[in-house]
């Protein structure tokens, strides 16, 4: 069995993990990061993409990640989310209404807007949300 | 007869009867909402101790002093968040958190964001500058709405409106205590009695500034998320007490008023008696 460490992953509205794992893979905002145990302490903050969680069992979880930071500090792992959605829990309905609506509102908007931005993000979100939940 | 007559006795029952009725339902309906409260500050408590910190220790591990986030600007005015009751009847829960932020700004410039009905209306009236009043209610502030503000607010102090953002909140110790609670948020100061010591060995990536500056809004939008949630139960707990003992305090007029309404009753009987006698006896 390979060596586990503990792992905390939190939203402002609930804790959404607290136990061993073994490994959990997150996008960061330079790139897909892999966390084993006993790693180095750690600190990155995080993009919008797909975390993969490996819990002590052995089983993977795919959860939609979205903003926030990453720590690794004497083998405590931390994942401090904005938004952090496990494949089954995703709206998914909710998801293609969000892209949708992000679609038109970014055919009519200028790239130089101050909005489009967000408006992208937004898109970016939804369309991480549907990947993860197909 | 104590120089009231029956009637208005029996109409002071009636009258403390229909306010303990509503003492009553008002401290069922904060009962109801207590268990929810409770539960939604519960789990918002793990996020805003971890993004705190997270803070801290990046904050520990940047000497760059061009990160406005550290520096401390005394020249500049204050600003104040308050997280205040939506409605009164609460005992001391909105005059305490006042009295506790006007004792702490006393001598400063400030501005206040002010969230609920009551801190609005407060604020208004000493015409101290309020950023925004569209918080009214407490209750049902989503997180998205506190990245909002969080927004609004760091929008704000790079712009340089003000140097030091200050939270006053309640803070819920137990059902019976809640205790006003004074924060500072900005500039990053580690807390009394956090480790000092720089981290040595921790890898940033891509740098201990952006990690900083990428955490600021989570850290400022969840420590106001969980504030928040401590305020509403800290103020429905304290509208529970209060309207507990007002139900009591009711309880015991209307005993106190039916002794008299008894004792009047009484007397009037005996003088009734005592008038019929009399006339016989002639």
């Amino acid at each position: 069995m390979a060596t586990t460490f503990h792992l905390q992953i939190v939203t402002p509205d609930k804790p959404v993990f607290d136990g061993q794992a073994e490994k959990i893979i997150l996008r960061t905002i330079t790139g897909d990061a892999c966390i084993l145990a006993k790693h180095i302490d750690y600190a990155a903050p995080l993009g919008i993409g797909e975390a993969r969680v490996t819990d002590e069992s052995g089983n993977t979880r795919t959860a939609a990640c979205n903003g926030g930071l990453v720590s690794v500090a004497d083998g405590e792992v931390r994942v401090i989310a904005t938004t952090f959605e496990w494949e089954d829990e995703i709206d998914l309905e909710r998801a293609k209404r969000s892209q949708a609506d992000a679609e038109e509102k970014l055919r009519l908007l200028n790239p130089q807007d101050v909005n489009y931005a967000v408006l992208e993000a937004k898109l970016k979100r939804a369309l991480l949300r549907i990947k993860v939940s197909e | 007869m104590a120089g009231t007559s029956m009637k208005d006795i029996k109409l002071r029952i009636k009258s403390v009867e229909s306010t303990m009725q509503i003492t009553k339902a008002m401290q069922l309906v904060a009962t109801s909402k207590l268990r929810r409260a409770k539960e939604r500050m519960e789990m918002s408590r793990p996020y805003a101790d971890i993004a705190q910190q997270a803070v801290y220790t990046a904050s520990l591990s940047c000497d760059d002093p061009s990160i406005a986030y550290l520096q401390k600007q005394p020249e500049k005015k204050a600003c104040y968040i308050i997280i205040a009751g939506e409605r009164g009847l609460a005992g001391g829960y909105n005059n305490n958190l006042f009295k506790a932020h006007l004792a702490h700004a006393e001598g400063k410039e400030y501005c206040v964001l002010p969230i609920g009905r009551k801190a609005i209306e407060k604020y208004h009236r000493l015409n101290v500058p309020v950023l925004s009043d569209e918080y009214a209610a407490v209750e049902g502030l989503s997180v998205s709405r506190c990245y909002l503000i969080s927004n609004m607010l760091l929008e704000k102090f790079h712009a340089g409106e003000f140097g030091d953002l200050y939270l006053v909140y309640t803070s819920f110790k137990s059902m019976m205590s809640q205790e006003v609670d004074i924060r500072q948020l900005l500039p990053v100061v580690p807390e009394e009695g956090a480790k000092k010591e720089k981290p040595v060995s921790t890898v940033y990536d891509p740098g201990a500034k952006e990690v900083l500056e990428t955490v600021m809004p989570d850290y400022l939008a969840g420590t106001l998320y969980s504030a928040l949630c401590n305020s509403f139960l800290s103020e429905v707990a304290s509208r529970r007490s209060a309207m507990d003992s007002a139900t009591k305090n009711a309880g015991e007029m209307i005993n106190d008023l039916k002794l008299r309404f008894n004792r009047a009753r009484q007397g009037a009987i005996t003088q009734e008696i005592t008038e019929i006698v009399a006339g016989a006896e002639q």
